[in-house]
């Protein structure tokens, strides 16, 4: 914790991002290049064995997906509380564990009102 | 090169990014298109914390804005299965007075704040302060009273989406 | 002190990305476009807050920010829920369709 810590040292982060890009956007445009390419109208639609495709590949899906995902990110974004303590476990001692748990009692009491509402389950 | 750190080049093809993308949002006509566009705002957003010496901000910030909130509103979009031809236009002089108004904001923001003064931001030396370490004093010292709220904040937000969200309960 | 940044760039890139957001939100009809011009509109401000917080070295801008994220995070959950079950009454989330209040 004690080395200094600059933008800089996160160059080689950027670097990696910068290559890994670079690979996948190189080898598109050589695969895109180098491929022969034949644009007939039955090479362009998606396979669909013998009938014809019909309609958008989308399809609307079901809500209960939804409510799995909102709650995700409610609990995730109790994460970024966590960490901090976390790392200060040891210097809060006592008071930052009542502190976290009290917070984390109100969010249980959220976690059982949707075990009650059964908000989780899948099949109704 | 050409006079300038490293530092103000990344500064300025970042910031360079963010608008674009932030235009592309707005502009393009494709919902899931403009979400993709969010998420490449935001990466450059968390690009700019990591400048600023956010180390912990930036990480968070994408896996809370581009891992979350972003994954959840291409949900909601696809949950309701629209596209480019569904998308419900506003008329043009509606749109050509919408940039106008924002046009008349930019200005009139620019003109209030260019008189500031230019502070340079130590970019090099007392960096610690993104750190987790750091952080967490702060929030669990003077920040205590809002950090519980917030878990308050939370249950609320809880409880109202599944109300809302969950059909009728048999 | 040449190789920085001065705030009035940072100040500058933030009102710039604030009214790219508030544009947004006047000129699209689609509220989940909306509710994303309004998410642009809070992470300019966070750049800001983050931006002074490092020009004064301290930590307590940064802190905020994490409350601002939580808000954030519970806004879009109901603001959502409230949007899919408006979808699933009305068949649309044209905000010029959803008058109703005004008749």
């Amino acid at each position: 914790m004690n080395a200094t810590n600059t933008p800089m040292d996160y160059l080689p982060i950027v670097m990696m991002f910068l290559v890994a890009f670079g690979f996948v956007a190189t080898t598109m445009f050589l695969t895109h290049k180098l491929g022969p390419k034949r644009k007939t109208k039955i090479k362009l639609e998606s396979f669909e064995c013998g009938i014809h495709s019909e309609g958008n590949a989308r399809l609307p899906f079901s809500v209960k997906y939804f409510l799995v995902a909102i709650l995700f990110v409610l609990f995730d974004v109790e994460v970024i509380f966590m960490y901090p303590w976390a790392v200060n476990f040891k210097d809060l001692g006592l008071p930052g564990i009542i502190e976290v748990f009290s917070f984390i009692i109100l969010l249980l009491v959220g976690f059982y009102y949707l075990l009650a509402k059964k908000a989780l389950r899948w099949e109704d | 090169m050409l006079g300038y750190t490293i530092t103000q080049w990344l500064f300025g093809i970042l910031s360079f990014l963010a608008i674009m993308f932030a235009l592309m949002v707005v502009f393009t006509r494709n919902p899931i298109n403009s979400v993709l566009y969010l998420v490449l705002t935001f990466f450059c957003i968390a690009g700019h914390y990591l400048l600023l010496n956010a180390q912990f901000l930036a990480v968070v910030h994408i896996v809370v804005y581009a891992g979350a909130i972003m994954v959840l509103f291409l949900f909601v979009i696809m949950l309701m299965n629209l596209n480019q031809d569904t998308e419900p236009q506003k008329t043009v002089i509606s749109k050509v007075v919408a940039a106008i108004a924002g046009g008349l904001l930019l200005f009139v923001m620019v003109g209030a704040l260019r008189g500031s003064e230019q502070l340079q931001i130590k970019q090099y030396g007392h960096s610690d302060i993104g750190l987790v370490k750091n952080l967490g004093n702060v929030l669990f010292h003077d920040f205590l009273f809002p950090f519980e709220i917030a878990s308050v904040l939370l249950l609320a937000a809880m409880v109202g989406a599944i109300m809302i969200g969950k059909k009728e309960i048999k | 002190m040449l190789n920085g940044i001065s705030i009035n760039m940072y100040i500058m890139l933030s009102a710039v990305l604030f009214i790219i957001g508030a544009v947004g939100v006047m000129a699209r009809r689609n509220s989940i476009i909306l509710f994303m011009c309004i998410e642009l509109m809070l992470n300019a401000v966070n750049l800001l807050l983050v931006a002074f917080s490092t020009l004064h070295v301290d930590a307590k801008g940064q802190v905020f920010v994490f409350f601002v994220m939580a808000v954030a995070a519970a806004e879009v959950a109901v603001g959502l829920a409230i949007l899919s079950m408006i979808y699933r009454n009305m068949k649309t989330i044209d905000i010029d369709e959803l008058s109703k209040l005004k008749h």
